[in-house]
């Protein structure tokens, strides 16, 4: 009995050692940076942000003990506990990935006005005007427009095959919520495609949910069998792909490349790539000029934000990759803008001014149209996506 | 040849099992930390053999994880108040053995509530009054979703197993749907409510914007101890959960009860949702219950419905939950080790009951011990 | 002479010290009915579960077809072809009739509904069943489920039927309807036991008796030779004196008047008929019947627990002199009547007590609505206890350990302490003694007795004979929910209330039982 009291106590006196010299010895180090997730490596979304936090770490030559990774951080106030944690914990600089986490980061960020929050895809920045908090986008519309030229190839392709008719050049696409966000996304994507096939057109499922891969599933199938001929998606899982590749039907996807997921008819995907923004922050940071990241950064083709996964040559339509090329350099160069307002109508008509809500109070207040185009992602507006008209060629589900 | 045959059939088991007669409290503790060592010892392999750590660390960075910082003192507090609150409200159906396994809607509904209040009244009147209006309705919307299936099992006698899990998807849709209405941009974020003027929030006292909450659910401890030990209906809980034949005999109206304390049960999911609201969140999604509700239920039968022990078992899951994150966070590693090592040292402890309650003996060597 | 299907040489089974059979003897021919008869508790079911393979005999041996049988097993008894019908329905409710059937069976291939539905229709024809395959069980009515049941067993090819107490559920049409059959299968060679203690169906059905008596083997008649009064001779013994002391009732005055209750079961069926009778104040009524006969159904009908048809049950209150009509009304309006009813019920932990609860938890069982507090009290029940504990001999740790975990006569002392100590003008007790030994049931008649002389009205459900008739001023008998007769405990023999047991009266009225 003496033996087990005496084995229980040294354990415990290990234990609580090691627990304080794990606690000290990040002491030493100066800059330290902490990322908040909402889920873990496993959520495709989640992955995207944490192998660019790695990469930008690696890259600046971070150690270890100077990045702090939370996980599997739900949308409430714990958010604003992990961050609280983190400031404990010597971080300069805490970055949140998650749409939701946004007013929790605001309420620490006005507690610890020292200390740096970053926010991803948020809205509020702009209005707040807190010089330590700061909102990031990329303009990945862009993205999503060249991918819509690979799609637009593939139906001329197979218009030109005989395959199907000009007017059955229909595109599916399976967004997550009737949001900003996700109308920004395919009205981007079949502006891109209709650039090259005129007579293409787009039906929309939404799943009203950002990860659901039996629901991603079941709306491609819904679509695939209404007629589509292509799918596209704005949610993260493989659902729709899969359904595709079973039902031989090329695909568009967003943020990973599925070609290991469909060889046979994944097309191409954008993503966005956080490298650049994580290491734009945290340099700053490093130089102690937190207050001159912007406030709302929009990162766009030119910095790298804005990326092409690899295009499948066994699906691709010859000529694509020269076609995204020459598009690309357009968008560099600013001659060319996915929302020039000569190429689309909404409900027969041009549309010559919309009042976006650019501030987030549910009310349009901004025109957002000069120049002959919709001004997206604007510079002095806001990086979060603000598009949310339906363009004539697009259909929708009725009641949502 | 008979007598051969009955013989083989009859021959004892290698291991058997008997009842322990009543043990001292010391036996029964001393069982229970050897119980609680084992299982340490079973982590610390486990996590050897699963990533080669050295299990040392993997031990510091859980107690790191909870008892780091002050703040991670408080927030160990926080969590354990909310998941002790909700284990408290589910204690008094499971008690009567009404498998109430819809907490977690029951929780929601009163957070919706709640941030209703706050979403539509919430400028009309002092944040001390709205935070009282919030209380009720609150109170009021738990009550009705427990009240549901509970009048449905005491008058038809429905599974209210299936009936109440099924009741927490309702909720969850009925919160979507108000998000949807409350944000017309369709982002399905509500986001903190009332951030400027900290309308419906609790106060922070002695600067721990937490400490309210703990002090509430401290004070629900002792009423809901003082109710199941102490009152009349308590007692009434007890005889129906127990034997509803009896109930009937000694004329309790076990329709009345069973409705009673399901309404009581679900009153309780309200308060918790109201903490939530005013204490923490200020927000609601449909997950902001976060699997509270069912953890509850195991709280709840592990502590066999005594709230005191209840607080020691949400202290320690909670410290386990939180331990698994700070693992997570510090060696790099899968989030799912630190939930395996929770489920062990769960299991375990969980089995520690069997060993106090059973006595494990080994077959003897010496042959006919079936004629005695 | 046909051949013998089966045969039982010095069957012996023991539970602890309970003999449960002893030396039982038995021999079954191919192509016979042979009827088991006892009272309850003589051993037939454990018997029949010998033979089923469910237990297995400690000495004697079975003999199948004239060869010894080893049955460890319900499977080794299938092997031996034999089936099983027991008074619980082994079904599964919502699984159809042929799907019942076959469910368990290893049969090669696949499971082919048709193909089970044309032998069940076939084994249905030749017996003349009737019965849809299809049918789910829980649709069915009880006898269609006892069919079920015979049936599976005729599927697995059984050539011995046991059926224990097949009657017991079934109307009086139905029950003609499955003799029938018993006597197509008995002329298709198979053999048949069946349990039962309606003597008329014994004299009817079977071409044999068996009698059991406490477990003892007493006899083997041919029915030919038998007549009622000698199988209840067979079945209830001699008189054997106890030595209880009774007095005279003092001044008996009616206390509960009970006229024309009926009551019907789940099932609907009837379980108490037309039941009149008088209980007194000074004397102990007892209540003598075959077990389920109505008598759970009878008590828990006065204290409020079963919703009754027609009739009225009267109480005369001795304070008030006051006459209040229980029918229908809730243990707690019954309470708040004023009038002082204990009911010591058959299921003592199940229903009297709360077997998790510790004595004082369960002496406020009764009291805890006293007073206005919300708060429970309890000093009074913790007295209550201790005085229990003391005055009955209640060998416990303390007031606060488990009751289940007390012994049988340790726990009637503490239910029957309780109900006494709340000083009642009626006293209900079933089966008060049932597994006490010796010692503790003396106590509880002296008890009763006690209760008796403070001028108690005590109803006393028994199930001993000689007891009933020691201890009880008048005998009650009950035979399928109906009075089969009154008969005073002083003059009264053991033959008289054992036939009166058995018989079954039938009225022309009875078929609205269906």
């Amino acid at each position: 009995m003496k033996k087990l009291i005496s084995v229980i106590l040294t354990l415990v006196l290990l234990v609580s050692c090691l627990a304080c010299f794990s606690a000290c010895s990040g002491g030493k180090a100066g800059f330290k940076v902490g990322f908040i997730f909402l889920h873990d490596e496993n959520s495709t979304y989640d992955k995207n942000f944490i192998d660019a936090a790695n990469a930008a770490a690696k890259a600046l030559g971070l150690d270890e003990k100077q990045v702090i990774m939370k996980v599997n951080i739900p949308e409430g106030s714990e958010c604003y506990d992990a961050a609280c944690e983190l400031v404990d914990e010597g971080c300069d600089l805490i970055f949140a990935d998650s749409f939701g986490h946004e007013t929790y980061m605001i309420q620490a960020a006005k507690e610890f006005p020292d200390v740096q929050f970053c926010h991803a895809t948020g809205t509020s920045a702009h209005t707040e005007k807190l010089p330590n908090f700061h909102n990031a986008f990329a303009s990945i519309y862009e993205g999503r427009y060249l991918a819509g030229i690979a799609a637009g190839m593939k139906l001329n392709e197979m218009i030109a095959n005989g395959k199907i008719t000009a007017e059955q050049a229909i595109i599916g696409y399976v967004g997550a919520f009737p949001y900003a966000e996700v109308i920004s996304g395919y009205t981007s994507f079949f502006l891109g495609a209709r650039s090259v096939c005129p007579t293409a057109t787009m039906k929309v499922e939404y799943t009203n949910s950002w990860f659901d891969i039996a629901l991603e599933k079941s709306a491609a199938e819904r679509l695939i069998g209404s007629g589509c001929v292509l799918i596209s998606q704005h949610a993260d899982s493989e659902g729709a792909p899969k359904a595709c590749e079973d039902a031989k039907v090329p695909n568009v996807a967003y943020n990973i490349s599925t070609i290991s997921i469909a060889p046979e008819t994944a097309l191409i995907s954008s993503k966005i790539n956080w490298e650049p923004y994580m290491k734009l922050i945290i340099e700053k940071t490093m130089d102690g000029k937190g207050e001159e990241i912007p406030y709302d950064w929009c990162g766009g083709l030119a910095e790298g934000s804005v990326q092409l996964t690899e295009l499948n040559a066994k699906v691709a339509a010859a000529g694509t990759q020269e076609a995204i090329n020459a598009a690309t350099e357009q968008f560099k160069a600013g001659t060319l803008k996915v929302f020039d307002t000569s190429k689309f109508t909404v409900k027969g008509a041009t549309l010559t001014e919309y009042l976006a809500d650019v501030d987030g109070d549910f009310k349009g207040e901004t025109n957002v149209i000069h120049d002959g185009y919709f001004d997206e992602s604007a510079k002095d507006q806001r990086c979060a996506p603000y598009f949310d008209i339906i363009i004539d060629g697009i259909t929708v589900p009725a009641a949502n | 040849m008979q007598r051969d045959h009955t013989q083989k059939k009859r021959r004892e088991p290698l291991v058997y099992i008997t009842k322990r007669s009543e043990l001292s409290l010391k036996q029964s503790l001393t069982i229970r930390a050897c119980v609680i060592l084992a299982g340490i010892l079973l982590c610390a392999l486990v996590t050897i053999l699963l990533t080669g750590v050295n299990p040392l660390r993997v031990f510091a960075s859980m107690i790191e994880g909870s008892f780091g910082t002050p703040r991670k003192i408080w927030n160990l507090l926080q969590s354990t108040a909310i998941l002790l609150g909700i284990s408290l409200a589910v204690t008094p159906a499971f008690k009567m053995r009404f498998w109430n396994t819809g907490a977690e809607g029951q929780v929601l509904v009163g957070m919706l509530a709640s941030v209703a209040c706050m979403f539509y009244i919430g400028d009309a009147l002092p944040s001390w009054l709205l935070i009282i209006v919030m209380l009720f309705a609150s109170i009021l919307a738990s009550a009705v979703w427990a009240g549901i299936p509970g009048i449905f099992k005491a008058m038809w006698n429905t599974n209210e197993t299936l009936f109440t899990l099924m009741m927490n998807y309702v909720a969850m849709q009925l919160v979507s749907f108000f998000i949807m209405l409350w944000v017309p941009s369709g982002s399905m974020v509500l986001g903190i409510v009332n951030p400027q003027s900290k309308n419906g929030w609790f106060p922070s006292l002695f600067g721990q914007q937490y400490l309210l909450n703990i002090l509430i659910v401290a004070v629900m401890t002792i009423l809901v101890y003082v109710y199941l030990k102490k009152s009349k209906q308590g007692y009434e809980i007890s005889v129906v959960g127990e034997s509803e034949n009896t109930a009937r005999y000694i004329g309790i109206n076990v329709k009345q009860v069973i409705i009673r304390t399901v309404l009581i049960s679900g009153a309780l999911c309200g308060v918790m949702g109201w903490i939530l609201v005013a204490g923490a969140d200020h927000s609601i999604t449909s997950n902001s219950v976060g699997g509270n509700g069912f953890t509850a239920i195991m709280i709840s039968w592990m502590s066999k419905f005594n709230p005191i022990v209840m607080i020691f078992s949400s202290i320690l899951v909670c410290f386990l939950q939180k331990g698994a994150g700070q693992i997570a966070s510090d060696l790099r590693l899968n989030s799912s080790v630190g939930e395996v090592l929770t489920g062990i040292m769960i299991l375990i402890i969980i089995s520690s009951e069997f060993f106090v309650n059973y006595r494990i003996h080994l077959r003897k060597k010496q042959k006919g011990g079936q004629e005695a | 002479m046909s051949k013998t299907a089966i045969e039982l040489r010095g069957i012996t089974k023991r539970f602890g010290s309970v003999v449960a059979n002893h030396n039982v003897n038995l021999k079954v021919y191919k192509g016979e009915i042979l009827s088991l008869l006892g009272e309850n508790g003589s051993g037939k079911t454990t018997l029949m579960n010998m033979i089923s393979g469910i237990y297995h005999p400690d000495e004697g041996e079975i003999f199948i077809d004239g060869k010894l049988a080893h049955i460890h097993s319900p499977h080794d008894a299938f092997n031996y072809k034999i089936g099983m019908i027991h008074q619980h329905f082994k079904l599964v409710d919502l699984f159809s009739a042929a799907e019942n059937i076959v469910l368990g069976l290893e049969e090669k291939g696949k499971f082919n509904v048709r193909h089970v539905s044309e032998r069940v229709a076939e084994i249905s024809a030749k017996y003349g069943f009737d019965i849809d395959p299809n049918k789910k069980i829980y649709e069915m009515s009880v006898s269609e489920k006892q069919t079920v049941e015979i049936i599976k067993v005729l599927y697995r090819g059984a050539d011995i039927l046991i059926l224990d107490e097949p009657t017991a559920v079934l109307t009086p049409q139905e029950t003609k309807k499955l003799f029938d059959v018993l006597r197509r299968m008995r002329d298709d060679g198979k053999a048949i036991i069946i349990i039962t203690h309606k003597l008329h169906e014994v004299l009817e059905l079977s071409d044999k008796v068996v009698v059991l008596r406490h477990g003892e083997y007493v006899g083997t008649v041919n029915t030919a030779e038998a007549n009622e009064h000698i199988l209840t001779e067979m079945m209830v013994g001699k008189k054997v004196e106890l030595n209880i002391t009774r007095k005279a009732p003092v001044n008996p005055q009616d206390r509960l008047v009970v006229e024309h209750i009926n009551c019907r079961n789940r099932e609907g069926i009837k379980v108490l008929d037309d039941v009149s009778f008088v209980a007194r104040s000074g004397e102990i009524l007892g209540i003598a019947g075959i077990a389920g006969s109505g008598q759970r159904e009878l008590l828990e009908a006065i204290a409020g627990l079963q919703k009754l048809e027609e009739g009225s049950i009267l109480y005369y209150n001795p304070k008030t002199g006051e006459e209040e009509n229980l029918r229908n009304k809730t243990p707690l309006q019954i309470r708040e009547l004023g009038v002082r009813l204990s009911f010591v019920p058959e299921d003592r932990l199940g229903m009297g007590l709360v077997g998790n609860m510790g004595m004082v938890d369960n002496m406020m069982l009764r009291s805890y609505r006293k007073g206005n507090s919300i708060f429970l009290e309890r000093s009074e029940p913790e007295k209550l206890a201790k005085q229990i504990i003391e005055e009955l001999e209640v060998v416990t740790p303390d007031a606060e350990t488990p009751v289940r975990r007390l012994s049988g006569g340790n726990v009637q002392k503490v239910l029957l302490g309780r109900e006494i100590a709340s000083s009642p003008t009626l006293l209900m007790a079933a089966y008060p003694v049932r597994g006490l030994d010796i010692n503790s049931s003396y106590l509880i008649y002296d008890l009763l007795n006690e209760q008796k002389e403070k001028g108690v009205a005590v109803i006393f459900v028994g199930e001993d004979l000689d007891v009933l008739l020691d201890l009880c001023d008048r005998i009650l008998v009950i035979g399928n929910g109906r009075i089969t007769g009154v008969v005073d405990a002083r003059t009264a023999t053991k033959n008289e209330i054992g036939y009166l047991m058995t018989k079954t009266v039938y009225k022309e009225d009875a078929n609205d039982a269906t």
